[in-house]
């Protein structure tokens, strides 16, 4: 077990608690955030814990359930770890979606927590 | 044109984004300026650390033609003065079907000259099961 560098370990540990609590409650992710941190999802930006929380509990579904195909963990100059994630969702009766996500982790008093969060449907226009 | 209502890490983003995929397009084993000797790239799950590794294996990819669509991308600036941005889209390279990617660069400022510290790639598939 001791094999995986410290930011696969970092990064697989928030990816995993990530998704359990987004798929369980949601609400419940708000330890992940701080008053600095910024998300994007699908396009809009949203900026601190409040605002987050916010649009992730407002978000128009009962039943969610990630799976993950893939994820990549480097570490950054600044001591931060990326992580990235491509997998796949189902929501209340829709059709299974793929999509991909993005989280910036830094240690901050010994905690790590997401300072920049980008998620995105995996939705093409064909043309 | 209305250049000034987009933040700034946006436009460094976007503009890295355009000059990335248009020089892997045109001509990949030209990517080492965007690098340094402490950038890391991840490319479908293997790792290469520095500048003459991944300009190593971005040349040595099997294809001749590539043409990649950008679907989505977001930027956003981290708490360090970075700036992230991430990259959903389309690529095709030879005569192989259109495939979906993902693709994630972190963007330091060295110098006056915004660099990329690290870079992952991943195609859109999956085991459907």
């Amino acid at each position: 077990m001791a094999e995986k560098p410290m930011w696969e370990q970092i990064g697989a540990g928030f990816v995993q608690h990530y998704y359990q609590q987004f798929d369980s409650n949601r609400g419940l992710l708000a330890d992940l955030y701080t008053e600095a941190s910024c998300l994007t999802w699908e396009g809009q930006g949203f900026q601190g814990k409040n605002a987050i929380m916010e649009k992730l509990t407002n978000l128009p579904f009962q039943k969610i359930q990630h799976s993950i195909t893939a994820q990549d963990h480097q570490p950054t100059p600044d001591s931060c770890v990326i992580s990235m994630v491509v997998g796949q969702l189902k929501v209340d009766d829709d059709p299974v979606m793929g999509f991909h996500q993005l989280f910036l982790l830094k240690n901050i008093d010994n905690k790590w927590i997401c300072s920049n969060d980008m998620f995105r449907l995996a939705l093409h226009n064909f043309g | 044109i209305r250049m000034g209502d987009k933040p700034i890490w946006e436009q460094i983003g976007s503009s890295f984004v355009q000059h990335y995929y248009q020089l892997f397009d045109a001509d990949r084993t030209q990517l080492g300026a965007i690098y340094i000797d402490a950038s890391c790239l991840t490319w479908e799950g293997q790792q290469f650390q520095g500048k003459a590794a991944i300009v190593e294996k971005l040349s040595s990819l099997p294809f001749q033609k590539i043409a990649h669509s950008i679907t989505a991308q977001d930027h956003q600036p981290t708490p360090d003065s970075c700036i992230l941005s991430m990259v959903v889209g389309q690529l095709k390279a030879d005569d192989d079907p259109i495939m979906g990617f993902h693709q994630m660069f972190l963007l330091k400022n060295i110098n006056d000259a915004w660099v990329c510290t690290n870079d992952m790639f991943r195609l859109a598939l999956h085991n459907f099961g």
